[in-house]
């Protein structure tokens, strides 16, 4: 690349050459002097499988650490990246009570009783830490995907919430439920004339000022509590203008061209999760977000393998092991090879730079749940560069480690220098490189 | 962003030192201060502070949420078997148990202590059951509302303001379905005068079944000759060495004919008409195989009647009427229809087979409405159903009725299972059962003068052919559907003064009157005061409005807003006067509209979402059709809607002489002499097993996997919802009991093991004693006396070494520091005795429900009085509602 401070980045990949749109005319020079076109940026990835996994055949032998360990039979389908990722066992959200929650406190370790007065309660999530940091120059700060409705997902163990994500305020966001809605969302050029599209803005927000109009009529004359009530409101309100204001600096702005092709809808189960990861993929070849989650389906991922048992009696195959064991596992073995697919993905995906997309990108695979109801030594595979952790190690942290602390880790492995996240109590330095 | 963070977390946390002055009720009893002191204190106490814990400064009572924490650690470390350490002296099982079901007890209490409101009702948003209801009632339409949450999950009623979110995604939501219901209110109100009317004449299907069934005899025969061709030539001594050589492969004839070519003097399958582009010696072969069927076609062929009907089959497709389509044309618009039917049951035919069912998209739909057919062919029945078409129904399949045999085609393979029984005892198929004359559907033009209130308001016109209205007009519009749409409350000039401002620039833009119209109104419909259920107050309670009370005592009891008349008396100051309250309650009550509280409130009391956690294993139980399903759902709304109807005592729910059941129920019980789709009160005998929640097939399926039974689950629940005596909530990291896996026991021998680790059986010695006095109901609620269990291996077969195990069931057994119980009967008998607490769980639930916010203790005194009142009135169920919509709590802020 030439020093030029420009912020035109080129991606390549074996199929397209994609150029980004030229920001600086935007109004964003300044942070494109700030940030070097040379470096390619840090990504992040959580993916998240709701109802964990088989206890006895997917966790590597705790005995043998470090990176001459042996691949378990449920992370077999890996083997041939074994040396870019590394396993973590240990790690605990300390919070988690919910033995059906795979994924409402994952990301964020909170104490779902720590609020008087509420029974439940979740504060931020990594990823939005990290799109906080990361997301500022991009089209979205991040991409929430899941694998069908959020009314649905309950039934792949995934708990409460519409995404993994959690705002600020420990309050649900919402993703995208199929490949297609979100395919089109980061690709399809909105043909709508410039003009047009800003007098539709300029109509968005007279829409916000009028119900902000008519949230103070109410405001003036509520309790308090019943005010922070109302407060919710308006900060989804204030959301809004702030996603318009972004909106606004990318009128003009073309859609990105990808190489994908548009995703077949109905797709679910496996393909979806393939799918999905693709658009990953995609994405970050454009740009268009460094941060992505994905609540990945169980409940339809189970007959797209040709298990016929139900997600939620396999999850509970201790007592009688049989077919729901022999399900426990087929599930298992079919997440990795999707997982070992995505990996491959980001390796063969090359950066502007002549480096892997990979090495720029800290991609997580877990869950809250272990096995059956428990909640400790959450299942947690951590891969790529992007984070400068130890890859190729089986790492057993002490037992009841803070998950938070890996969250933590990660955080400040992609430039995010938080405190501390959840009920992080520092560093797990078992991972740094 | 990091500093932000910390700011609101300590905004969050710092009332949680006010929670801690307050008085608890979370004490571990005093008798446990022995264990601690037995079993942890030696590592845990103020010296050695093992693992930096201390327990011996540990509070009995938990006051705080750090005492709750610190106390949490020790219940998770006894769970998980982790403490006391291995090389620690254990303590004995019997004390082990004894504290972890105190302590779970306690922790239980503590965290509804802590989490308690005091009194307080935070101001709550619609859920996603009124938001719905209240657009209907607004607009008279119903939309899809399934992609915002659920507003469940966090445990409680979804009518819990506290619970209820709000988020910048959300509201966006509303914005759109918003538009969604005014696009199809305006649209259903355009087509007002519209007249429709489609009718089907069955006959007609005569022609080209007859035509099908030739060409597919033509092809059978075409088939049959080309397989008898290539034999022929395949029997020729010349041909013998490559038929060997090509056997080796085929492992059966159909495969062996593929390779024809090889033999010498074998006919092409194209020479015989066979030539599709695909495999055709498999096509050929296909035909050939055919023959069956052909019987059961000339068999219909044959029926008597053709020339003015069609009989129902199960030909497993469609073609030859496994179903019969009535297609809803593209032009018809969405609105309020009735489809109609004329059919008959055949004389002599099965009567369990004399059933119907309608819905749309067959072949992946669900079932809508079934009815059983009592008409004869001398003297057929029509059946009507009303039928609503909406905007969603936009695509072929969605706008395709149809009519068909109960049960025969809820999934292909019950079609095939049901075409098999049929030949087994015929050798030909299943005789028909149902002769149907017609399959009409009908929209009938309504009213010009739209009726729905928010349309109604609006008094100007909606299409963009009449003259446009003014701007004072439609200034005056906003303001009166503003109004009603805020349930009376009025909007500020000022929020008009932009609503009128929204509609301006639209305008200017070139947007059409009504278009501009209706993205305004969406506006209202994702403003706050339509949201959100507002009851202005400083800090302090105060009694309730009376407009207040109309909007609480609705959305209670209707799921819905106020209407004219309860806001009549509302703005008249009368509602609040007692006798008036009381009789708009009964009027409330009375209306269908109840049916939003009847639906809304039974679902989440009784944990109804289960229902439909697992598919039914329709191999084991084929009676359960999705037919019987709905019925079985709908059994437990209807008993309870007709208590509520009748003011019965609610000791009915937990035993009667009686059922509520339809002919599709009475079918599947073995009731005799109930013909009707009415559900209606039935009495059974007195050794009849229904009668009662606990004998309602859908509440036995609630407590299984649709396959085998859970004697745990249905414990917990009788427990939980009708002991309202719940067991604390299956706790996490609890190491599972896998000893057992790939034995072959009966279920009590099985759940034995839960009695030997002190940490099960804390909690399973009170449950599964009921679990076993229930398991005379199989997995689907069918009375069973014998009951077996097979291992499986890894591909779901059964295990070729481990035998099946059959066993004639036990029931009996004890509640734990209890009476004994022989029989379910007993059993049934003990729970029936303890309508005092049922009664009292009931009365929380209501409050909670009603009141939005979860029961706390200081509404002991509240529901003490609700129990005297109630007991009064024998538990009469409306007494209930009554004596809560009388109390302070109920008509105070």
């Amino acid at each position: 690349m030439n020093a030029n401070p420009t912020r035109r980045l080129f991606l390549r990949s074996s199929t397209a050459m994609i150029a980004l749109p030229p920001l600086e005319s935007f109004g964003f020079r300044r942070f494109a002097s700030a940030a070097p076109a040379a470096t390619p940026p840090k990504r992040m990835i959580f993916l998240s499988f709701g109802y964990g996994v088989t206890e006895s055949s997917w966790y590597p032998d705790v005995t043998k650490t470090g990176p001459d360990y042996k691949l378990s039979p449920g992370l077999e389908p890996l083997a041939k990246h074994k040396a870019d990722f590394t396993v973590i066992q240990g790690l605990t959200n300390k919070f988690a009570n919910e033995g059906h929650w795979g994924s409402t406190l994952w990301l964020t370790g909170a104490n779902r009783y720590a609020e008087p007065g509420q029974s439940f309660h979740n504060s931020i999530s990594a990823d939005q830490v990290a799109a906080g940091h990361l997301g500022q120059e991009t089209r979205f700060p991040s991409i929430q995907l899941n694998g069908g409705p959020a009314t649905e997902m309950g039934g792949s163990g995934h708990g409460p919430g519409l995404s993994l994500a959690w705002d600020v305020r420990g309050k649900p966001i919402g993703g995208f439920d199929t490949p297609v809605d979100a395919y089109h969302r980061l690709f399809s050029t909105d043909k709508t004339p410039i003009g047009q599209q800003k007098a539709m803005l300029a109509q968005r927000r007279s829409v916000l000022d009028t119900v902000r109009e008519n949230a103070r009529e109410m405001q003036q004359q509520l309790s308090k509590k019943d005010n922070d009530k109302l407060n919710e409101y308006f900060e989804g309100i204030r959301d809004i203008e702030t996603r318009l204001g972004k909106e606004e600096r990318w009128i003009g702005v073309p859609q990105p061209k990808t190489a994908m092709p548009e995703p077949k809808p109905g797709m679910v189960g496996r393909e979806e999760i393939r799918l999905m990861y693709d658009l990953m993929v995609a994405a970050f070849q454009t740009d268009s977000t460094r941060v992505f989650t994905f609540r990945q389906p169980v409940k339809s991922l189970l007959p797209s393998i040709d298990v016929k048992v139900h997600p939620h009696d396999m999850s509970h195959y201790h007592a009688v092991l049989g077919e729901k064991l022999d399900a426990s596992q087929r599930r298992d073995a079919a997440q990795s090879e999707l997982l070992a697919g995505l990996i491959g993905k980001l390796k063969a995906t090359k950066e502007a730079d002549g480096s892997r997309l990979f090495d720029h990108t800290c991609l997580v695979y877990g869950s809250n749940l272990r096995t059956g109801h428990s909640l400790d030594n959450c299942p947690t595979v951590v891969a790529g560069g992007g984070a400068g952790i130890k890859l190729g190690h089986h790492i057993v942290a002490p037992k009841n480690t803070p998950l938070c602390n890996l969250w933590l880790t990660l955080l400040h492995g992609v430039g995010a220098k938080v405190e501390r996240h959840g009920d992080s109590t520092g560093l797990l330095k078992e991972v740094i490189a | 962003m990091n500093r932000f963070t910390l700011l609101l977390l300590g905004m969050v946390v710092a009332p949680s030192a006010v929670a801690a002055e307050n008085d608890t009720h979370a004490v571990v009893p005093e008798r446990q201060r022995a264990f601690l002191q037995a079993h942890c204190q030696k590592c845990h106490d103020a010296k050695v502070q093992k693992g930096k814990f201390r327990v011996d400064d540990l509070p009995f009572a938990i006051a705080n949420i750090e005492t709750a924490e610190r106390w949490q650690k020790v219940l998770n470390a006894l769970n998980a078997g982790e403490m006391p350490p291995e090389d620690q002296k254990q303590p004995p099982c019997a004390d082990k148990a004894n504290f972890l079901d105190d302590l779970a007890n306690v922790m239980v209490t503590a965290r509804k202590s802590l989490g308690d409101q005091k009194g307080v009702v935070t101001m709550r948003r619609l859920n996603r059951r009124e938001y719905r209801n209240t657009l209907r009632e607004l607009l008279g339409v119903e939309i899809n509302v399934s992609e915002l949450p659920g507003d469940s999950g966090n445990g409680g009623f979804d009518t819990v303001g506290s619970n209820l979110f709000m988020s910048s995604n959300q509201f966006e939501q509303y914005l759109a379905l918003g538009r969604e219901a005014l696009d199809e209110a305006f649209e259903k109100q355009t087509a007002a005068g519209v007249q429709k009317k489609l009718r089907f004449e069955v006959e007609d299907s005569l022609a080209p079944i007859t035509k099908f069934v030739n060409t597919e005899k033509d092809a059978h025969d075409r088939g049959k000759k080309w397989v008898d061709a290539v034999m022929a030539a395949a029997a020729k001594p010349e041909n013998k060495a490559v038929v060997a050589e090509i056997r080796k492969t085929a492992k059966d004839d159909a495969i062996f004919r593929r390779s024809w070519a090889k033999i010498a003097g074998a006919p092409s399958p194209e020479s015989f008409g066979f030539d599709t582009g695909e495999n055709n010696a498999d096509k050929a072969n296909r035909a050939a195989n055919m023959g069956g069927i052909h019987s059961y076609y000339q068999y219909y062929l044959k029926l008597p009647a053709l020339d003015q009907g069609a009989y129902l089959t199960l030909a497993q497709q469609d073609r030859v009427n496994s179903w019969l389509n009535l297609q809803v044309p593209f032009d018809w618009p969405v609105g309020n229809y009735t489809v109609r039917y004329r059919a008959a049951a055949v004389e002599g035919s099965d009567p369990q087979r004399r059933f119907m069912e309608f819905g749309i998209n067959p072949r992946h739909g669900q079932v809508h409405a079934t009815h059983e057919i009592t008409g004869t062919m001398a003297a057929p029945q029509i059946i009507e159903i009303p039928w609503t078409l909406t905007r969603k129904h936009s695509d072929r399949s969605d706008r395709t009725l149809f009519i068909r045999e109960k049960g025969t085609n809820d999934h292909i393979e019950q079609v095939r299972r049901k075409f098999a029984e049929g030949v087994k005892q015929n050798g030909v198929g299943p005789t028909v059962a149902l002769w149907v004359d017609w399959f009409e559907i009908e929209y009938k033009p309504a009213s010009a003068k739209p009726t729905a209130p928010g349309l109604a308001a609006l008094g100007i016109p909606l299409d963009d052919k009449s003259k446009p209205p003014t701007a004072a007009e439609v200034r005056a519009a906003f303001e009166r559907f503003a109004q009603e749409a805020f349930r009376g409350a009025k909007p500020t000039a000022g929020y008009i003064d932009r609503l009128q401002s929204l509609y301006d620039t639209r305008r200017t833009a070139g947007t059409k009157h009504s278009v501009a119209l209706k993205e305004s109104l969406a506006v209202v419909l994702a403003s706050p005061m339509f949201l959100y259920l507002a009851e202005p107050a400083s800090e302090k309670g105060r009694p309730l409005t009376d407009l207040e009370l109309a909007t609480r005592l609705s959305y209670f009891i209707w799921g819905a807003p106020p209407d004219t008349t309860l806001r009549d008396l509302a703005t008249r100051g009368e509602l609040s006067k007692p006798a008036v309250l009381a009789a708009e309650t009964t009027r409330l009550l009375d209306d269908p509209r109840s049916a939003g509280f009847v639906n809304g409130f039974v679902y989440q009391w009784l944990g109804m979402d289960r229902l439909d956690f697992f598919e039914v294993n329709r191999g084991l139980f084929p009676n359960f059709d999705n037919a019987t399903k709905l019925a079985a759902r709908n059994e437990v709304y209807e008993t309870f809607a007709y208590g509520l109807r009748e003011n019965t005592s609610i000791r009915d729910l937990l035993k009667a002489d009686h059922v509520i059941i339809n002919s599709v129920l009475a079918n599947y019980y073995g009731i005799k002499g109930v013909t009707g789709d009415a559900y209606r009160k039935v009495p059974v005998p007195k050794d009849s097993p229904r009668g009662g929640l606990l004998g309602m097939a859908a509440i036995n399926l609630m407590g299984s996997n649709g396959e085998r039974t859970s004697p745990v689950e249905r414990g917990a629940w009788v427990l939980r919802k009708l002991l309202n005596d719940p067991p604390p909530p299956a706790p996490a990291n609890v190491p599972a009991i896998t000893r057992l896996a790939g034995k072959a026991l009966t279920t009590r021998d099985r759940l034995q093991a839960h009695q030997d680790a002190p940490q099960c059986a804390s909690c399973h010695r009170k449950i599964d004693p009921i679990g076993f006095g229930l398991e005379n109901f199989d997995a689907v609620g069918q009375w069973r006396t014998q009951d077996s269990y097979q291992v499986m291996d890894a591909s779901g077969k059964p295990a070729r070494d481990v035998p099946k195990l059959t066993w004639t069931i036990d029931p009996s057994g004890a509640m734990h520091k209890g009476p004994a119980f022989k029989s379910y009967f007993e059993l049934r008998d003990i729970i029936a005795g303890k309508s005092d607490a049922f009664a009292r769980g009931f009365s929380e639930a209501l409050v909670e429900y009603a009141i939005g916010r979860p029961v706390g203790f200081r509404d002991a005194a509240l529901l003490d009085d609700m129990q005297r009142q109630v007991k009064a009135k024998d538990l009469a169920m409306r007494e209930f509602i009554h004596a809560l919509v009388r109390s302070k709590e109920f008509q105070t802020k």
